[in-house]
Order: C-alpha cells, then sequence, then structure tokens
C-alpha cells in the first residue's frame, strides 16, 4: 500500500512478477545463460543507478529479498505470479507454477497463482492443464506465443489446439489469460511480437480477459487497434512504464496512447520484478504527471483516480479481489503485522 | 531522435561515399539510420575490400532484423566505386554466424535458417515501410496543423502545393498564397519513401494518403492523423529502448 502526503491510501497489486532461478547450474544450454544476460540488459538499461544489482544477485535472489522488496519496500500488497517455464533453457524451467507455489502457500493472500497451457502438447496439454488446476490454486494463465519446444519456435492465440485450451479453462472458470507480447526472441521470419492473434481469440472467447502483458512493445499500435476494439483485451504495463525514469517523455506519450484508446479502466501496473523493483516505479508513477502539451493534443489525463485504477483496481476487479476485504486480510498475514511495527 | 552518436571507429582510411551509403541504411522497424543510431561499431579498408562491424543493442536483436540491416549495408556499399567487396560481421550475435554467412555470400534470410524460417523478409519489410511512411507523414500532418491548416483544407492539398527548397519548406494555401512550414526534413523523408513505396508523386496527386496511395476525405483526416500518431509514438518507443540498451551496452553496464 501507498500512503500519500495527504494520507491517502493506495493499494497497490504488481500485475507482473517473477521469482526466478537462473543460477549457472540451472541453464540447460547457452539460451539459458543468453536469456538471463537479455534481462540483465533490459536492468541495466532503465534502472536507476542505485537499484542496480550485480549479475550474480539477478540470476538468483532468496525469497527474503523478495517479500522485502515487493512487500515492506515496494508498496506492494498482492503481487500477481507470471510464471514463466522456458524448460527448453533451463533444467527445472525458470520461474514455473510448482516453484512459485512456494511462496504462494507461505502468503496465500498475498500472491495470485498463473499457470500456463502449450497448444502443441495437443490432447495431453488438455489433460495437463486439468491437472494443474486441481493440483495448484491456479487463478490465472502466462502464455508466451514464442516459446521453443521439441524444434518448433512459437505457436499462435489463434491456432486450433490453443482454442481448445482456451475453451478448458473458460470450463475451469480460469478467466485470466496473461499473453507476454514483447521484447525480442524467435520466431525468425514472423517475428514474435506480432499481436494480431489476440484479436481473434478475444473476439472468440468474451467471457476471458487477455491481459497483453508489454502493451505488445514494440508493436504499441497494433496493440491500440485491438485493444480498442476488444472489450476483454487489457494492457500489462510492464516493461512500458519502466521507461518513467530514463525517458519520461516517452512514457507520457505511451500512457497518453494507451490511455486514449483503452481507456483507464483497462491498464494495468506491472513491474516485471526482478526486472525492475516496484519500489522506484510505483514512487515515481504516483508522482508523474503527463506534460501539459501531450495532455492537451490527446486530450487525456492522469489524475490521482486513474493512477489508482492502474496500480491496483483495475487487476483487483478482474481477479475479484475486494480491495477493502483484502486489506483487513493482509493486515493480520506475518507481513502486514511486521509492516504494521514499522509504521 | 537518437540519444546515442557515437562515431564509428575507423581502422584505415574509409573511402568517401561510404557514410553518405551508411546514412541510408535503416533499422526498418524504428526507421532512424543505423549510422545515427550508433549500430555501425568500426569500419576497415584494404585492398577492395571494406569490413564493417555492427554491433545490435542486444545480443538478441531479432535475427529478422538483423538479416535485413546487415544485407542493405552489403548492398548498399557494393555501390560505392573503390568497393569491390564487403564482408559484414555482427558483433555479439546469438546468430552471428549464420547471417554473416549467408550475408556475405549474397544468400537469403531462408538460406540462412532453413530450418526455421517460413518464407523470406520481403512481406515484412513492406510493413514496416509502411509504418514509417505513416510516421513521416505524420510529422508533416503536425507541421500543416501547427500552421493553422484545417482538415479540410489539409485533405485538399496536392503534392505540387508542397514546395521544399534550400532548407525551406512551403505549403500553397488555399488563396494561393504561400506559407513556411516547419518540417523540411519530414516532408522530403516522407516524400521519398512515398516513392519507394512506388505511390503516384505527380504534382497533382493528393498530398496525404494512406499507406496504399489512397486520397483521404477531410472526415476521415483527423482519425487518420491520430492513427499516424500512435505508428509514431510506437517506433520512438523502439528506438528508445534500443537506445537505451546500447548505451547501457557500450557504458559496459550489462557485461
Amino acid at each position: 500500500m501507498y500512503r500519500t502526503a495527504d494520507g491517502e491510501e493506495i493499494f497497490v497489486i504488481d500485475g507482473h512478477m517473477h521469482f526466478w532461478d537462473a543460477r549457472p547450474e540451472n541453464w540447460r544450454n547457452k539460451y539459458g545463460e543468453g536469456w538471463i544476460r537479455c534481462f540483465y540488459d533490459y536492468h541495466t538499461s532503465l534502472s536507476p543507478e542505485e537499484y542496480l544489482w550485480s549479475f550474480e544477485k539477478y540470476c538468483k535472489y532468496d525469497e527474503e529479498t523478495l517479500v522485502n522488496d515487493l512487500f515492506f519496500e515496494g508498496y506492494v500488497d498482492v503481487g500477481i505470479f507470471n510464471s514463466t517455464y522456458l524448460t527448453e533453457f533451463y533444467k527445472e524451467g525458470f520461474n514455473t507454477h510448482r516453484q512459485n507455489n512456494v511462496l504462494k502457500q507461505k502468503y496465500p493472500e498475498r500472491f495470485i497463482l498463473c499457470g500456463t497451457f502449450d497448444p502443441r502438447q495437443e490432447a495431453q496439454g488438455l489433460e495437463e492443464l486439468r491437472q494443474m488446476a486441481r493440483d495448484y490454486p491456479v487463478q490465472g494463465i502466462k502464455l508466451y506465443t514464442a516459446e521453443w519446444r521439441d524444434g518448433s519456435r512459437g505457436w499462435s492465440l489463434a491456432d486450433e489446439w490453443a482454442y481448445k485450451h482456451l475453451e478448458v479453462c473458460q470450463e475451469l472458470g480460469i478467466k485470466n489469460i496473461h499473453i507476454h507480447k514483447g521484447p525480442t526472441i524467435y520466431p525468425l521470419d514472423k517475428d514474435a511480437f506480432d499481436v494480431h492473434d489476440v484479436d481473434h481469440a478475444a473476439t472468440d472467447f468474451p467471457e476471458l480477459n487477455f491481459i497483453v502483458e508489454h502493451v505488445g512493445l514494440p508493436r504499441l499500435d497494433d496493440f491500440c487497434w485491438i485493444a480498442q476494439q476488444e472489450s476483454n483485451v487489457y494492457a500489462g504495463l510492464a516493461v512500458a512504464i519502466a521507461f518513467i525514469h530514463s525517458r519520461p517523455r516517452y512514457f507520457a506519450e505511451i500512457l497518453a496512447n494507451l490511455l486514449y484508446w483503452l481507456g483507464p479502466e483497462k491498464l494495468l501496473f506491472g513491474s516485471d520484478y526482478a526486472l525492475w523493483s516496484p519500489k522506484w516505479l510505483v514512487e515515481k508513477f504516483i508522482n508523474f504527471e503527463l506534460p501539459v502539451d501531450v495532455q492537451e493534443e490527446y486530450g487525456v489525463e492522469l489524475s490521482m483516480e486513474t493512477k489508482r485504477k492502474v496500480l491496483g483496481e483495475n487487476a483487483a476487479r478482474l481477479y475479484g479481489i475486494d480491495i477493502t476485504a483484502r486489506q483487513e486480510q493482509l493486515r493480520q498475514d506475518s507481513i502486514g503485522r511486521q509492516l504494521a511495527e514499522f509504521s | 531522435m537518437s540519444q546515442v552518436t557515437q562515431e564509428p571507429y575507423c581502422h584505415t582510411p574509409i573511402p568517401a561515399g561510404v557514410w553518405q551509403q551508411l546514412r541510408g541504411v535503416l533499422d526498418p522497424e524504428i526507421d532512424e539510420s543505423i549510422l545515427e543510431l550508433g549500430f555501425v561499431e568500426s569500419l576497415r579498408f584494404t585492398g577492395d575490400e571494406l569490413q564493417v562491424e555492427l554491433r545490435f543493442p542486444t545480443t538478441w536483436c531479432s535475427p529478422n532484423f538483423a538479416y535485413m540491416m546487415a544485407e542493405d549495408v552489403r548492398r548498399s556499399l557494393l555501390d560505392v566505386g573503390s568497393v569491390r567487396q564487403v564482408l559484414v560481421l555482427l558483433k555479439d550475435h546469438f546468430t552471428a554466424e549464420r547471417i554473416e554467412a549467408a550475408v556475405n555470400a549474397g544468400r537469403s534470410f531462408k538460406d540462412a535458417f532453413p530450418e526455421e524460417a517460413l518464407s523470406n523478409l520481403d512481406e515484412l519489410r513492406l510493413y514496416f515501410l509502411q509504418k514509417g511512411f505513416l510516421k513521416r507523414q505524420e510529422g508533416l500532418l503536425r507541421s500543416l496543423l501547427q500552421a493553422r491548416l484545417s482538415y479540410m483544407e489539409i485533405a485538399g492539398l496536392a503534392v505540387g502545393d508542397l514546395e521544399i527548397s534550400d532548407d525551406v519548406c512551403r505549403i500553397r494555401r488555399d488563396d494561393g498564397r504561400w506559407s513556411a512550414i516547419d518540417s523540411t526534413e519530414q516532408a522530403d523523408r516522407y516524400l521519398r519513401r512515398r516513392a519507394q513505396l512506388g505511390l503516384d508523386c505527380s504534382q497533382t496527386a493528393a498530398l496525404v494518403t494512406d499507406v496504399f496511395g489512397d486520397s483521404i476525405p477531410a472526415d476521415r483526416l483527423r482519425q487518420h492523423y491520430i492513427m499516424a500518431r500512435t505508428v509514431r509514438v510506437a517506433q520512438e518507443a523502439n528506438s528508445s529502448m534500443c537506445c537505451a540498451l546500447l548505451d547501457a551496452r557500450k557504458r559496459g553496464l550489462s557485461r
């Protein structure tokens, strides 16, 4: 929770965070190393200097660090585990729902656990999806269409088997589908950023919500056209919001576009921790103002009410969280009690 | 647009003409010159061979765009009179070997990645040429709006109503008078891209068209401008991201 200078409390849901294991002993091949180095590049490029980690720490941080950076330092009330598998790059996976569930069990009200599916597994995948929902408290799904599997370099949300998996999600009541459309990797000639497949799925599954993580960057424009047409497509601000420090003007323009095309109800804050730390992102976002010329040109404003929505209320609505009731629960858990002692 | 303006390191004297050619090679996603973006690391000219070392913002730069830039560098430098051979090297890129082998032998992207690439890159190239077209046009439109032209008046403009000479850009108004507009570079870049896309550039053709060369009625022009603006912001965000990554890389933060 963030408390403003005049005492207003802002409930914060970090819509995109990780607890990854990228230790060299977990690298399956050169891609495991390449992947975490790529993440580290993003970390060093956009973080304020005082928040830079060593590469070693970046490869593996412990539970205490995460709990501190999110809940004690970073104003976060609830974090959404965007589980990421990459089992072709990491022996035990990068941060699977199994790994993330350990923290979910310790602090059940502090985390939302996302699972996944891979349509290339076809019928077996449907069974695994059902099994996962039986065994784990999965409330959302994280998809990565550029993920490698058995020689394949990616898939599309519009594929026949993707649809069959989405049908099962609907049946199981797993409504929120986070889909990564962002940083560079394969497939080669189609390029992995293409967001158009979301359009098809969103139209055909009106009961599901599609949260496009990283707002389709670098395809912000294509994403905006789709999200404007589809009432169930949302913008996950992870990566985009990290511009706020070193490139505030671009962040202002990106945000103005999102507010113009999607409106304040469809934007979700996400730090992408440990890519970046929520502390500085939340602080800078709360204090951020759109330049006057941008406000005038786009006819949008970034009010405190909009900030509240982006930082927590929108994600709470998608996940059926009653903020007042949840705050009361959070005050009672071990983190909440420690926070009360500090203040 | 670029924040990084680092000159390439020259191991030897470099033939005249090379710089202009390199300036013309664009990052297709960003629509900016790779020279200005700081992607050209070093140059070496021995005998009649020019060796060009490129370094992209990350090891993981998408291979399709890496290939396109490497290919464009080679092709454009082969047009320089004293250069008979060009060797393009990608420094610290995860598919450097395959891209170098294909590009330097004049082979296609599909040849470089036979088991992975489904097709060649023409479609993707066109898609980004069109995005660049919109970005450049947005700059021109912005200047026209700043000069207080109405959408109605803009919709009626023809290519011949725009005059670019000696760093001055003028537009012929409804009443026949000429007004200066602040858009020389954008307007020039816009017209060049328009020609590159094979669209009608004759004096009587509509000045503002969609990516297929069709004119846009006045009542749809505002919406068109708003969309073009988003296309521009997306490209600038990419440029900004690439520059931030490259900057960190050059400062040695990431290694």
